[in-house]
């Protein structure tokens, strides 16, 4: 009888273990998504919706640019000038768009100055028209 | 050019007009065997060649002329005297020189035993056909038929050790890497729904984000707005129909007018923010 005892209190011993750890994973989980619902949150409430704006167009060229690079790396690379004119396109404009985000943003005023929104402005459209230029010339 | 060879040419007419003509006198064949017994000894007519002379392995043959001027009967020693031995069939020819004296007098030894380098390659069947040809400054040069010989065969000529790329190599084929494929069109249109899911997404948030444009249509904005939209058409038209040239063109054209009504779009835009 105390062997089976002992063996008993060993399996209780062993399942408290267990239900512990995965009691961690859960908390762990639940943190991270916490994190990230109150990253999230704060984005929205502090970001105006200007910015917003310029966020989408953002998140849309790098969706743009991996779907673009997983097709070729998973299908084929086949017109290859045509896989470099549309991926260089999505991170050319990507880069345009993200200093103009950065020049607009009024919080960035300082490091600014003599930059006004306009001008700002005035050189993406500059920058982008090159770009398309040139990625036309290459798509073929 | 013309008047210096025509000149030349006369001269050379004249010469050879008076030119005396070389002729043989006694020309002779001997045949002797290795035993030094004689096989054969005849005179050559030049008229008429005589039958062909056979030399066997060791046999030796000896022939000797006077070479004199047709008329005066004068001995005459030529500045080259040839014995030209050539293969009608096979086209060897081998010439040798005679050493002639001053009086005109020639002898010439072919000992079989020890034949000179000068004789072609022959065959086991081949005639070769002896010529004698003469050559001097103040007579017409001449040639005559002496006799046909018969020597044994020669040693096959032995072969260059790059004799065989002398003759049409196997041909070369050139093997080219495959042209690339495209895909099937199953998962092409995967692939092209693939790319085009973002601007899904892109609608998706703008419809929640809803933004608002108030001054779009406005007189001093909308021309701004129009020639933007303008260049990418004309890019668009470029990457279709258009040449370089032609794009630079309209382009910068086009640029000038962007220019401007984004000067008077933006400055309108400053005014707005600071009221």
């Amino acid at each position: 009888m105390p062997s089976s005892k002992s063996t008993s209190a060993k399996q209780k011993s062993a399942a408290n273990a267990a239900s512990a750890t995965t009691h961690q994973a859960q908390q762990q989980v639940a943190q991270t998504s916490n994190a990230v619902q109150t990253l999230l949150k704060a984005y929205n409430e502090t970001t105006s919706s200007r910015l917003k704006l310029i966020d989408t167009f953002l998140v849309f060229l790098m969706l743009s640019g991996v779907m673009q690079f997983a097709y070729c790396v998973l299908v084929t690379n086949f017109p290859f000038n045509a896989f470099l004119a549309g991926f260089s396109s999505c991170v050319g404009q990507f880069v345009l768009t993200a200093s103009l985000r950065s020049q607009v943003n009024p919080e960035n005023g300082a490091v600014f100055k003599e930059v006004s929104p306009e001008r700002a402005f005035a050189d993406f459209v500059l920058g982008s028209i090159v770009l398309h230029f040139f990625v036309y010339n290459f798509l073929g | 050019m013309g008047v210096l060879s025509l000149c030349l040419l006369s001269l050379l007419t004249l010469t050879s007009v008076d030119a005396a003509i070389l002729t043989l006198q006694s020309p002779r064949f001997t045949i002797t065997s290795a035993a030094a017994s004689q096989l054969r000894s005849e005179p050559i007519s030049l008229k008429e060649k005589p039958s062909p002379l056979t030399l066997g392995a060791a046999d030796v043959l000896k022939l000797s002329f006077q070479v004199v001027e047709k008329d005066g009967e004068k001995g005459v020693q030529p500045h080259q005297t040839f014995l030209r031995f050539y293969d009608p069939v096979t086209g060897e020819e081998g010439i040798q020189p005679v050493r002639v004296s001053s009086t005109g007098k020639a002898k010439f030894e072919l000992n079989m035993a020890k034949p000179p380098a000068s004789i072609p390659p022959t065959t086991a069947t081949n005639l070769l056909s002896v010529s004698l040809l003469l050559g001097s400054f103040e007579h017409s040069p001449a040639k005559y038929e002496l006799f046909d010989l018969v020597l044994p065969e020669s040693q096959s000529v032995p072969l260059h050790e790059l004799e065989h790329t002398f003759h049409p190599q196997p041909p070369i084929h050139h093997t080219f890497r495959a042209e690339q494929k495209v895909p099937p069109r199953i998962i092409s249109a995967a692939g092209a729904a693939l790319v085009l899911a973002p601007w899904v997404a892109l609608l998706g948030l703008l419809a929640h984000l809803q933004p608002s444009v108030p001054y779009l249509f406005s007189i001093n904005i909308i021309p701004f707005i129009a020639t933007l939209a303008a260049f990418e058409g004309l890019l668009l038209w470029y990457w279709v129909d258009l040449k370089l040239g032609q794009v630079l063109l309209y382009g910068s054209i086009l640029g000038v007018f962007t220019a401007a009504a984004g000067k008077q779009a933006l400055a309108t835009k400053s005014d707005l923010r600071r009221k």
